[in-house]
């Protein structure tokens, strides 16, 4: 078992945007933690305001409300004052290769760059790092002065994990890490990550709609619907004993390969419906509306994210609260 | 076999590019019969699109067909006259692209694009604007769209992505009576969507009796949908078998490095993926396309492409582990 020790945890976490339509919710009453050397992950459509959860703790813009703990400090203050240290700390590698990278520097210039806002090269020797970093990620070093877009996808992304780890991070924000990969490339991709947490002690925060991904990858998952998180439970328990009618209803429309993920899927909770936008969240249980299982309370009240099972959370009304009631 | 409705021979396809000749296509085969649901699945950049660009004759302008033929009912389509080629698009076969928000127009609403369409592929006289109109609205129906009169009156960008989707679909049945071609219709869609749009397209492509080549990445996606599957890689079939077969049976070195790496979910971590990549189509050489990667790769596999070897019961391999070189 994994020690209990949190790195980053989240209390309460909301973020609206205000857009001339209204306001936007992307991000309503989300709490959980991440343990050292974990990879936690976050799973949900498109919409369900996962990536958000990512970019609020990057720092990329601040919380509405809520408070982010890391290593036991609220870094949720101050987002665009954040000290060097910290910045250095927590980093984040973005879904698309292609446009996260600049295409007018050369590999060596996006390597070296990180290295040299933190000084980390003492010697001064940035381009001995610049080729030990080209070696950790598996590029052969000639390709240094070349061009993102000379490169395929996976090399592109390697560079970009490349430069997250470059400041010597503890705590990585993986956003669609290979969403736009091919699988050959994907699986090497991932492996090169796994390897990574272990050698470097990372603790990740894993966002993707893959779900058969996530099985492989995330020791828990949280799945998130409408800015709010639905079920959270340990990686086998979530995909072996779903509750949530939404958890349920992705994982029946996953495509498989195998017989034996057929029937690991729960009873076809057939899809319907599509996720509203989070202009208009539709009152009460924000999946009431798609839910095959809708009763009359759905409408009017909030469920709220109870411990149904020990550490399995479910926000649904279908689950009273039987651990909570004490 | 008299019953083929579609029939690709030995297709060579070349794009004439700034820094010389990419080699795309390199004699690719297919066939698909009447009512046959036909799968092609490869990663990107191995030539599925360019194989179904040619056979609706939407090459980009820089393309060559540098050999082959590609017969329809008995016709080739690479001869065929402008005009008896806008009679088969008009009635007889349709595409179904990746990306709905591109294959919109954002400047017109959906009822001019759809009606446009209907005009031509469902009448053959001057239909009145409410004859074309009713059957716009039938056809949105049928793709299952709620609301049928106020997405005609919609901007695409006033719809979400299923339903975009879904306007493309009820776009392709208007003239697609006998063959369908659907390029990676779910891809760039949440999962509980691509579920309901593949459930519907073949709803819809079993309805109607209609033949389907269905591309994509996605295997699974692929799986539960077609009766035959062509892998592809970059630009040669390498295998090609019933779908169960294929699956419980995957011969291709190719093929089986594929399967494996698709993530599982029943777990048991991520496999290694392929090293190497795809080779480029700008220096390819007669070989084996994918000896590069290959850990089984001979000395003559570097030298030599091998021909698809057939096995029996509707199961070819391109790979000289399986016949004489």
């Amino acid at each position: 078992m994994m020690s209990a020790e949190e790195i980053l945890t989240v209390k309460g976490l909301k973020k609206y945007f205000k857009t001339t339509r209204g306001v936007v919710k992307a991000v309503d009453d989300v709490s959980f933690s991440v343990m050292k050397n974990e990879t936690f992950g976050l799973v949900g459509e498109s919409g369900s305001g996962k990536s958000t959860v990512g970019h609020v703790i990057m720092g990329i813009y601040g919380p509405t409300a809520g408070t982010i703990t890391f290593m036991g400090k609220d870094i949720s203050k101050g987002v665009g004052r954040r000290p060097k240290d910290l910045k250095k700390q927590i980093q984040i590698v973005f879904q698309d290769p292609a446009s996260s990278l600049n295409p007018r520097r050369t590999i060596r210039q996006i390597l070296e760059l990180p290295l040299r806002v933190h000084h980390l090269a003492p010697d001064g020797d940035y381009d001995k790092r610049v080729l030990e970093m080209m070696d950790l990620i598996e590029l052969p070093r000639e390709f240094a002065e070349r061009y993102p877009g000379e490169q395929g996808g996976g090399e592109k992304q390697a560079v970009a994990i490349g430069r997250a780890l470059a400041t010597g991070p503890s705590f990585v924000v993986l956003d669609e890490p290979t969403s736009a990969l091919d699988v050959s490339i994907q699986a090497k991709i991932i492996n090169m990550l796994m390897r990574f947490q272990k050698e470097f002690d990372l603790s990740y925060l894993f966002i993707t709609h893959n779900l058969s991904l996530m099985r492989n990858v995330a020791q828990r998952v949280a799945i998130m619907y409408l800015g709010k998180i639905a079920e959270l439970a340990d990686t086998s328990e979530f995909f072996t004993n779903p509750l949530h009618p939404y958890t349920k209803m992705l994982l029946s429309a996953v495509p498989v390969i195998t017989p034996e993920e057929e029937a690991l899927k729960p009873e076809k909770v057939t899809s319907t419906g599509e996720i509203t936008g989070a202009l208009n969240v539709p009152p009460g249980c924000s999946f009431h509306p798609r839910c095959p299982f809708v009763m009359d309370m759905c409408s009017k009240m909030v469920p709220s994210l109870i411990e149904y099972k020990e550490s399995h959370y479910v926000a649904c009304h279908l689950y009273p609260s039987a651990l909570n009631a004490k | 076999m008299a019953q083929q409705l579609l029939e690709v021979k030995d297709l060579y396809v070349n794009y004439r590019v700034y820094e010389g000749l990419l080699k795309v296509l390199s004699g690719v085969s297919l066939s698909v019969g009447m009512k046959e649901k036909v799968g092609i699945i490869g990663e990107s950049g191995c030539g599925k699109t360019t194989t179904m660009k040619a056979i609706m004759r939407i090459l980009a302008a820089n393309a060559i067909v540098a050999g082959g033929s590609i017969s329809y009912k008995g016709n080739d389509l690479l001869q065929l006259r402008m005009q008896e080629l806008t009679r088969l698009r008009r009635t007889n076969m349709s595409m179904i692209f990746q990306d709905p928000t591109a294959a919109l127009n954002p400047v017109f609403k959906v009822g001019e694009q759809l009606e446009d369409i209907v005009h031509y592929s469902e009448f053959t006289g001057n239909p009145t604007r409410r004859e074309v109109k009713t059957k716009a609205v039938e056809l949105l129906k049928n793709a299952a769209l709620p609301e049928p009169e106020r997405i005609l009156d919609s901007y695409p960008f006033q719809l979400s992505g299923g339903m975009r989707q879904r306007v493309c679909i009820a776009m392709s049945l208007a003239s697609a009576r006998e063959l369908l071609i659907a390029d990676e219709p779910g891809t760039s869609l949440d999962v509980t969507i691509e579920d309901q749009i593949m459930r519907l397209l073949k709803q819809i492509v079993e309805e109607r009796g209609l033949s389907v080549i269905l591309i994509s990445h996605s295997i699974g996606a692929v799986k539960g949908f077609v009766t035959k599957l062509y892998v592809m890689y970059a630009g040669t079939m390498v295998e090609e078998a019933p779908t169960e077969e294929l699956f419980s049976n995957p011969l291709h070195p190719y093929t089986q490095s594929l399967l494996m790496a698709v993530p599982k979910l029943t777990g048991g971590g991520v496999p290694e993926g392929i090293a190497g990549r795809i080779p480029s189509y700008l220096t390819i050489t007669s070989a084996c396309r994918y000896a590069s990667r290959c850990p089984f790769a001979k000395e003559h596999c570097n030298t030599n492409a091998p021909p698809a070897f057939d096995l029996g019961n509707g199961h070819k391999v391109a790979c000289f582990l399986y016949g004489a070189r």
